[in-house]
């Protein structure tokens, strides 16, 4: 605690102390004024950024390209000149008039990176960085930016999951530490820690929705997502699964309006050669027949014979022969062409003090299923004042509006569209013969279901901050930030009385919810960056910050309706509420300092000190240091003059980070809850009843990760070829664990810290410039990522996931699948053979193994874009190798005809043994034994590998004097589609698919990610 | 200026790092600490009512004990895609089914509630916490122990015996299994201990000292004790005041009724707390998910009216000829679960006395339920006919009640009737994950 009292005297004295002091007036010696070009186009380049070497000066080109620089420097003097997209530039200034000439940057060496509470330039950072331009990625209809970045970060694993627009993603930056605290990375936007937990409270199948999706992604400049230890353990308790920190676009100073207006629309639909493959009605009839006969065979007892077989004539009693079943195609009826639609308009430009953005967008986006749909309109304001030399204030502010029409797909019968469009056997009718709606297998009419769904969620997200940059002392700046996040998130549930959930006798079933989480964060900082003697150059952070989240759920239910006019609660004749509250708060101080000679040798130590609610008495507190070294090898005299080797850094780093993220606010303590309510006498009603809850564990403490890295940056060819290659190590313990105890007790688990898992891998990114000629220029993007998970400790291994497919246990990777493997099918019996693991002779629950995992051996993306004049083509494949997927569909659909009229058969079902000599893989179909009582049979582990289009862009840019007369600039037009192409093994519709966010890797009821095309326009002016 | 400033930057960080402390201790409001539990009269009520609820629970009698217990009866249809129900129709049931997990947490959480206030309850200090309502509350929470400790046993055979409330995890010791006699030891002494302290009065949705006695007479029953069964159970059948057998059959479910003359005890629902009981019963017309449903077998005889009567209510069908049991059927789902009903108490005396010799009155006691179901009296008359009769009697009367299992395997009739050979499968698997967190526990023969 000591240390923390020193750091925020600092953090807090010496800002106020150095306000109070008197800023003295510049004086000016020279006035230097001149243009920023293009160097290949000669086009004036606007908004770059023209500094004095060595002081902090510094000014911005106007939208003609041309600056006036006031310096109390004398001439001459080294200015440097940088802008976004282009190589920075040191010019030596001996006359008041220049003109300095910038070429676009491939290498970026000297981009500005964005780092942990700070900036840096990439030449010199120590950590494992990704950065991805958003305009690279923004137009993907996908409604979430985490969503897009797909195949464009090495490092970062992306599954879609659905193809539902604005449902979370499932994203993995180097591989999963966690098994209850949360794998999510930290978002950070502006700033802003933000909340990217769904607050959804509905039953949607086991989907979520993304609060990500509250973020206009064209309103995003830069994401950078940072990895390894010294780069995240800034962020201390919450770094260990990577943050994301997010740069909305800002204006320029001095800078003329500019106004940009960008017109998006298509269609995206379901490949249809990808759907589920179901058996006809005469096959499903079959099939249920031939197990009816078969089941009697092998149990006489059950008294089934082909006499009474259920498919057998109308005139015998039964429900007709095979051959006169119907076929009713209801996929058809799901799945349709929908429509896109996207506008974003946005101006910026600027003062010679004051600078800003506006953007206003909307965006509609229909799923690949009636009658989802997902609709956002957003508003930004991003404003900078510097209210002197040396005072800088500013806000970022982000607005928006996100309507969803939601339906459930996955699991959950009664109201899921994908159960009842694909579940329900095909022979059955959609239409009783009395004309009532059809409704089969526990699951509602599907056309009813579309008429009908009333699902809607309205979200409202204000993310937004105040910020101020003070100079106190040269070359030490003071920076406070006060920011907020919040959502007030309304989801109204309508069942009414048509749907089979609001039904007679209840009526109408409408439940309504409004969940509010708001969460305030302040922060600040002090940064020193100082050059001694030209060549030790220092820097050094000190901050802190606390954060309060508060998460507020109030719902209600209500039942029995006058009728379907009626929706408010209020109507209904029961009602009943709910109301939940929870709430942590986080107070963090941290430091960090870095030093290197001549650009050539970097060192960089940081200290995070975290104190959490969420833990015990004796343990709030959690320490988070890390360390990095660098050395520029370029910089080395045997390199300097090397015309193959442009760059070569080595780089080493190693941090703990921290994780508390996924448990639950007072996981710490021991708790008795009320609501348990029951009467005191016949016909009463409830009254007040209270019960245990959950036990305390006071010593609860962090989950930590350690984290080793060591990397390599090479440029080749005058950094026409730059290759970035990480390896890491990530260790982490006192894992938060909800582990089970014994159901004696009257628990069935509890927080603590236990077990250990670790992740190893690697990274490369390469970035070439295959071929530029001035007209044509060809550009290549790479990466491959590879992951080897393991857990290393755990006490007794943990199951979950629908029929325990999933098994966590000690020297296995997370998500494994635990099944029984079946060897193959005895031609001779068509039995399924399955192996006897424990060699007992006998098929027990002890002969379940772990046969896979979710977790794919490597995956990346490979990006080619092709200019030519006006021409651009852009195409990105993305690919995963080596994860395995449980269809769980062919679970429940290669039934064998065992589950009668309660569940469509597959078409593969078809394959099965029917007589001896048939080799296959699918059992002869009966209920008795273990063909089909099995669930978990390996054979529905599937190879989930791929290779996809993610996207593939055309565009034309035209422009021509009339345009510019008018002030417009080059128009472009394109197209854009998504998902064209896609090449695996799996038989379900998308190997991305997953029931949920946490397990992956089982595959149920799932639309896929769609195919679209769109066609856009963009206009600046 | 400057001074000031300083002076008010340090008041500011004393403020500030006192407060830090603070701010890291944050509170729940949906839940309280559970340091104060059991402390005076309106907590020990609340307690109390907690574990009512907690027996009511779905994963207890409010669905998945029961339909654990009847799907292994010879009643029932599979009409579900989850095979784990098919496992118990088959008896093939796995360590690894999730129903038997769901139904052993439930009945354990029930056990530590009513530890806690056998536990607590002595010990509160409140001079408005008079000694009959102290006694009261000890013994329901007696009563409730002794309940489950039975339905523990009758569905694994011996398990361990918890008696004290859990505290805290360290607290927790290892604890070997007792076998079913002990089992069925525990739950007598827990009835004694609840038979004085309870009054002599009728609640029909929680324990009074009659609960105890049909509770008893159960118990002596599976224990082949026929006298001390037809003993408590005369108690009962006998109030006819309290306990009269109502005509017809569904009149202790039927018209959204509770707490019928029938229920001895059945547990108690509310919109808030509803039972899982219809949705899973119900047909999709009806909004349910019918995921089992009354077989051919079943059908044949509860429709015959001369062995079904007007018992017949308890299944119906859809326009489109779907049959499903129609016990379970409010909406909001408050259909009360039924723990005890007279119709048992008349049976078990007729079974005790069968067993006596006197078959007279086993007699006038099955017919009385066969007069209630609108049937002719029994033609049986041998001693193996009447318990035969009486046999078929139950399994038509508690068709969708836990007996119809625990009855064939009591009375060594499971072979015979259901041609389960395998002795291992008349008791349940001790789920997977209980056996790999808990070493001292062992598995049921023949599950391993």
């Amino acid at each position: 605690m000591k240390i923390v009292r020193i750091i925020s005297w600092i953090t807090l004295v010496i800002p106020l102390h150095a306000l109070s002091q008197q800023v003295p007036k510049p004086q000016v010696n020279a006035v230097v004024s001149g243009k920023v070009l293009d160097e290949k186009t000669q086009h004036t380049i606007s908004g770059a950024t023209i500094q004095i070497k060595g002081v902090t000066n510094s000014t911005t080109s106007n939208e003609s390209g041309s600056f006036s620089l006031y310096t109390g420097q004398k001439l001459p003097f080294v200015i440097v000149v940088s802008c976004v997209g282009y190589q920075s530039k040191e010019q030596q200034v001996a006359d008041t008039l220049i003109s300095v000439s910038l070429s676009e940057s491939v290498q970026q060496l000297s981009d500005v990176v964005v780092v942990g509470y700070g900036t840096g330039q990439r030449k010199n950072l120590i950590g494992a960085h990704a950065t991805v331009k958003a305009d690279e990625i923004n137009h993907l209809p996908v409604a979430s930016f985490d969503a897009q970045l797909q195949g464009k970060a090495a490092g970062v694993q992306i599954n879609s999951n659905s193809g539902m627009p604005g449902d979370a993603v499932n994203i993995r930056i180097r591989g999963t530490t966690s098994i209850n605290a949360g794998n999510d990375p930290l978002y950070i936007v502006d700033g802003v820690f933000i909340n990217d937990n769904s607050l959804s409270t509905l039953d949607l199948g086991g989907k979520t929705t993304s609060p990500l999706a509250d973020i206009n992604p064209t309103d995003i400049e830069n994401i950078e997502v940072l990895k390894d230890a010294t780069a995240t353990a800034i962020y201390g308790s919450r770094g260990a699964n990577g943050v994301v920190i997010i740069t909305t676009k800002r204006g320029s100073y001095n800078a003329k309006a500019r106004v940009s207006l960008n017109v998006l629309a298509g269609s995206a639909w379901a490949p249809k050669d990808r759907w589920w493959k179901l058996t006809t009605g005469p096959e499903h009839a079959t099939l249920v027949n031939e197990q009816w006969i078969n089941s009697g065979i092998d149990n006489p007892a059950l008294n089934q014979n082909f006499a009474n077989r259920p498919f057998r004539s109308k005139a015998e009693g039964g429900r007709g022969l095979p051959e006169e079943q119907q076929t009713y195609d209801r996929l058809d009826d799901v799945f349709r062409t929908a429509q896109l639609r996207n506008y974003d308009l946005s101006v910026s430009g600027g003062t010679k003090t004051t600078r800003y953005y506006i953007g206003g967008s909307y965006s509609k986006q229909e799923a690949d299923i009636r009658p989802a749909a997902f609709d956002r309109a957003s508003f930004k304001v991003n404003l900078d004042q510097k209210i002197s030399d040396r005072v800088t204030v500013g806000v970022s502010s982000l607005i928006s509006r996100t309507f969803r029409n939601q339906v459930r797909e996955g699991t959950g019968p009664q109201g899921g569209i994908m159960q009842a469009a694909l579940h329900t056997p095909t022979y059955l009718p959609k239409v009783n013969a009395d004309g009532t709606p059809g409704r089969w297998a526990g699951f509602d009419n599907l056309q009813v279901l579309i008429d009908n769904y009333n699902v809607g969620t309205r979200s409202l997200r204000y993310i937004g901050n105040f910020y101020l940059d003070a100079e106190i002392l040269k070359d030490l700046v003071f920076h406070t930030s006060w920011g907020m996040d919040y959502n007030n998130y309304k989801e109204s549930q309508i069942w009414n009385d048509k749907t089979l959930i609001g039904l007679a006798p209840t009526n109408g079933l409408v439940t309504s919810s409004i969940t509010e989480n708001a969460t305030w964060i302040n922060e600040q900082t002090l940064t020193y960056k100082k050059t001694f003697n030209s060549k030790h150059n220092f820097g050094a952070l000190l901050g802190n910050t606390v954060q309060s989240n508060v998460l507020t759920v109030n719902g209600e239910t209500g039942s029995n309706f006058p009728n379907n006019s009626y929706t408010q609660i209020s109507a209904a004749a029961t009602r009943t509420a709910t109301q939940s509250w929870t709430k942590f708060n986080l107070a963090s101080f941290f430091s960090r300092l870095n030093y290197n000679y001549d650009n050539k040798y970097f060192i960089e130590v940081s200290a995070r000190a975290d104190g959490s609610s969420k833990f015990g008495k004796n343990n709030h507190w959690g320490y988070f240091p890390a360390a990095g070294v660098a050395w520029r090898l370029k910089e080395e005299s045997f390199l300097q003059s090397s015309k193959v080797i442009s760059d070569l850094k080595l780089r080493a780093s190693y941090g703990i980070t921290g994780n508390q993220n996924g448990i639950g606010n007072f996981a710490a303590q021991g708790l008795w809850t009320a609501g348990d309510s029951y009467p005191d006498n016949t016909g009463g009603a409830d009254k007040p009843g209270t019960g245990p809850q959950q036990l305390s564990n006071t010593n609860l403490k962090w989950e930590k990760t350690a984290q080793a890295n060591v990397g390599v940056d090479v440029g080749l060819f005058n950094s026409r070829l730059n290759i970035t290659v990480d390896v890491y190590s990530k260790h982490t313990t006192d894992l938060l664990l909800a582990v089970q105890v014994p159901s004696r007790t009257g628990f069935d688990s509890y927080t603590t810290n236990a077990g250990e898992i670790s992740n190893k891998g690697y990274e490369v990114g390469i970035n070439s410039v295959n071929i530029d000629n001035g007209h044509f220029t060809w550009t290549t993007n790479f990466t491959i990522s590879g992951n080897k998970n393991l857990i290393q400790k755990l006490a007794t291994p943990i199951v979950y996931g629908d029929r325990d497919l999933i098994r966590l246990e000690q020297g296995h990777p997370m998500y494994s699948f635990w099944m029984y493997k079946q060897l193959y099918v005895d031609p001779k019996t068509g039995n399924s053979v399955f192996e006897d693991y424990n060699h007992d002779g006998q098929i027990t629950a002890a002969d379940r193994q772990i046969l896979g995992n979710a977790s794919p051996k490597f995956f990346g993306g490979i990006t080619n874009t092709l200019t030519y004049k006006g021409f651009d083509l852009s195409v990105l494949f993305t690919y995963q190798y080596g994860n395995k997927v449980v269809s769980f569909d062919r679970i429940l659909g290669e039934g064998g005809g065992v589950k009668d009229d309660s569940r469509m058969i597959l078409a593969y079902n078809l394959k099965r043994w029917q007589q001896p000599g048939d080799i296959t893989d699918v059992p002869r179909v009966t209920k008795v034994g273990n063909n089909y009582s099995i669930e978990q049979n390996s054979r529905f582990m599937e190879d989930g590998s791929f290779v996809r289009i993610k996207s593939l862009s055309i565009g034309y840019k035209f422009g021509g004097r009339l345009l510019n007369k008018l002030g417009i600039e080059p128009l472009r037009i394109y197209v854009l589609g998504s998902n064209l192409w896609l090449h695996t093994k799996y038989q379900g519709p998308d190997p991305e698919s997953s029931h949920g966010i946490d397990p992956q890797g089982i595959d149920v009821g799932t639309p896929p990610a769609p195919r679209s095309l769109q066609v856009g326009l963009n206009a600046t002016f | 200026m400057k001074s000031y400033i300083q002076l008010f930057t340090a008041i500011y960080l004393v403020l500030a790092l006192t407060a830090c402390q603070k701010f890291l201790d944050v509170s729940p409001k949906d839940d309280v600490s559970d340091e104060q539990t059991i402390t005076d009269k309106a907590s020990a009520e609340t307690a109390i009512r907690g574990m009512y609820r907690s027996l009511a629970d779905n994963g207890y009698y409010g669905s998945s004990f029961q339909s654990n217990s009847y799907l292994q009866g010879d009643n029932l249809d599979w009409t579900d895609s989850r095979t784990v129900s098919l496992q118990f129709l088959q008896h093939n049931v796995r360590p690894d089914n999730d129903e038997v997990q769901t139904v052993w947490t439930a009945i354990y959480e029930t056990v530590n509630r009513a530890n806690y206030a056998i536990a607590k309850i002595p010990g509160v200090q409140d001079p408005l916490f008079p000694q009959s309502e102290r006694d009261q509350l000890l013994g329901e929470a007696y009563f409730v122990r002794a309940l489950a400790y039975f339905d523990l046993g009758r569905t694994w055979g011996g398990v361990q015996l918890v008696l004290e409330p859990t505290e805290s995890i360290a607290a927790s010791k290892d604890l070997t299994r007792s076998s079913q006699a002990d089992t069925y030891a525990q739950v007598l002494k827990d009835l004694e201990a609840a038979e004085p302290l309870l009054p002599l009065t009728t609640n029909r949705v929680r324990a009074t000292r009659k609960t105890v006695w049909a509770l008893r007479a159960r118990l002596h029953l599976y224990r082949g004790e026929w006298a001390a069964a037809n003993e408590y159970a005369d108690k009962l059948t006998t109030d006819i005041t309290n306990y009269p057998l109502q005509s017809p059959y569904n009149s202790f479910f039927a018209n959204n009724a509770v707490g019928t003359p029938e229920s001895v005890l059945e547990t108690s629902y509310s919109a808030n707390n509803t039972n899982a009981h219809r949705s899973q019963w119900q047909p999709p017309a009806n909004g349910g998910t019918r995921r089992w449903a009354p077989n051919a077998a079943f059908l044949a005889l509860v429709n015959d009216p001369a062995i079904g009567g007007n018992r017949s209510a308890m299944v119906a069908q859809t326009a489109q000829g779907q049959w499903y049991g129609n016990m379970y059927y409010r909406s909001p789902a408050t259909d009360p679960a039924y723990v005890i009903r007279i119709a048992e108490l008349f049976l078990i005396s007729a079974e005790a006395q069968a067993q006596l010799n006197n078959l007279d009155s086993a007699r006038i006691n099955l017919n009385a339920v066969r007069n209630r179901a609108g049937l002719a009296p029994t033609t049986a008359t041998t001693q193996q006919n009447i318990l035969l009769a009486i046999e078929n009697e139950r399994r038509l009367e508690f068709a969708f009640e836990p007996h119809r299992w625990y009855d064939l395997v009591r009375t060594g009739r499971a072979a015979a009737v259901t041609g389960v050979t395998d002795v291992n499968k008349y008791v349940l698997p001790i789920p997977i994950q209980e056996l790999s967190v808990d070493k001292s526990l062992v598995q049921n023969p023949g599950y391993n």
